[in-house]
């Protein structure tokens, strides 16, 4: 941690040389830190969106509870799974990048990819029969909340989703491909996989 | 310092060291328009917090008694007034916000002119038309409270439902960060710039309910939105006071030779 701290110093200055040089350091911080600055602030912004959530459901407990009947389990498990594979193929395209078998991450990649935009569809699907059914006006204050949280974390995937799109353009389009870079873009995605756990926690299954 | 450092050094090029000997900064329209941030800020804080309580919002559900009182405040009109004579200094701050996107290398000269051009939109239902249609409701005292009504939250509607406006300006301004390979702004300064995207989306549902979180005068859809948007605009102005400091006067000089 500290700047006398001779494996930060080697991995400073190891910044553009290759990998191998480094050792698998424990302390080494995956991909840019302002990323990190970026998901610890949208987290807390989030848990701000989710303590709101909690505290209103305290308060008028019946419509949360109608609503949350309404919400299928059986779509969120779904879209869990589809978005947690996404996040171990993500993880195992960070893994080749390292080992530089480019052609094994961008495989990987384009599975995680796939996932992601998979998840996008299934929420579309859930939305599309969720308003073509309706909900009775007194579960309103559920569903500006489930709108509201799911439609902020498909913003999220959507960002991610560019994300990775550039991420495989880093990996197909350039001879060295950045380790850093796929490491940055994994912690983005990981940390949309976080926030919809929380979200289908909160919604779907707390009752 | 570094300018004037850099004014006396023996390389300068000839029309550098013109402009220092004439005592003027090469930078010196950047400094102005750069200063009218803080000016405008101070100003527009005191319209809307102070004379025409704009922010923090009154309630949605205020009953038709609250809504005649406010629209009749007697600082309301004239917050509107000031407002606008001053909401054009804004223009100043976007002018030298450009220069410094057109910097940028690797990033397409069409968002730094999208950048400008979705804060013009999006300042006249957030700023301007809010104020307009507040100052309407107290010029005219026959107006029934019905209508004095519609147009309290045909007010605030516009003043927090445009926030929406705004997420073209923040995206395009994050893309521009993240695209940029000189790094005039720094990379976290995107990320910040998405936060603030994401807290005026919360701001949709306003249309839609009167009471709780989401409400225009909401905790998620007004205050945190709002608190973000606070700590963006400061974090915007140390980088930009940064960027405009750390611009080799290099640039400058061939700029003014090739404008004449």
């Amino acid at each position: 941690m500290g700047s006398a701290n001779p494996a930060a110093i080697a991995q400073r200055s190891a910044h553009s040389a290759p990998r191998e040089s480094i050792e698998p350091a424990s302390r080494h911080c995956p991909g840019q830190g302002s990323m990190w600055f970026f998901v610890i602030g949208d987290l807390w912004i989030f848990s701000c969106y989710f303590a709101c959530y909690i505290h209103d459901r305290a308060r008028h407990p019946e419509p949360f509870l109608q609503g949350q009947q309404l919400l299928s389990q059986g779509i969120g498990v779904l879209n869990t799974v589809i978005l947690l594979t996404s996040s171990l193929f993500v993880a195992l395209c960070v893994q080749a990048t390292r080992a530089r078998e480019i052609v094994t991450a961008s495989r990987f990649l384009a599975l995680g990819f796939a996932c992601g935009a998979g998840f996008m569809l299934v929420k579309g699907g859930e939305w599309y029969l969720k308003i073509h059914a309706g909900f009775p006006e007194s579960t309103e204050p559920f569903f500006v909340y489930y709108f509201m949280f799911t439609g902020l974390h498909v913003v999220h995937v959507a960002l991610g989703l560019l994300i990775l799109a550039l991420l495989w353009r880093e990996l197909r389009g350039t001879k060295e491909p950045r380790v850093e870079f796929a490491e940055t873009s994994a912690t983005y995605w990981h940390m949309v996989d976080l926030l919809w756990i929380a979200i289908f926690a909160l919604l779907y299954l707390v009752r | 310092m570094s300018e004037s450092a850099w004014a006396l050094g023996a390389a300068a090029p000839h029309s550098a060291t013109v402009e220092a000997r004439r005592g003027r900064s090469p930078k010196l329209d950047q400094w102005i328009c750069f200063g009218s941030i803080p000016f405008f800020y101070t100003l527009f804080g005191l319209i809307f917090v102070l004379l025409a309580r704009i922010m923090p919002p009154p309630s949605p559900t205020a009953s038709i008694a609250d809504v005649l009182a406010y629209m009749q405040a007697p600082n309301l009109a004239l917050g509107v007034a000031l407002l606008s004579l001053t909401l054009g200094l804004a223009s100043l701050s976007s002018g030298v916000i450009v220069v410094q996107m057109k910097r940028m290398e690797g990033v397409s000269p069409a968002l730094p002119y999208a950048y400008l051009a979705a804060l013009a939109v999006a300042g006249v239902p957030g700023c301007l038309f809010p104020g307009l249609v507040f100052a309407l409701g107290c010029y005219r005292p026959g107006y029934t409270p019905q209508i004095q009504q519609m147009l309290y939250d045909l007010g605030f509607l516009s003043f927090v439902g445009s926030l929406g406006v705004f997420v073209i300006q923040y995206l395009v301004f994050a893309i521009a960060i993240f695209l940029d390979r000189r790094t005039i702004f720094p990379k976290w300064l995107g990320y910040l710039t998405i936060w603030a995207l994401v807290t005026e989306l919360v701001a949709v549902p306003i249309w839609i309910t009167r009471t709780g979180p989401f409400a225009w005068d909401g905790l998620l859809s007004f205050y945190l939105g709002t608190i973000i948007f606070v700590g963006w605009e400061f974090c915007m102005c140390v980088c930009l006071y940064r960027a405009i400091k750390n611009q080799p006067l290099e640039e400058l000089i061939g700029r003014g030779t090739a404008h004449g």
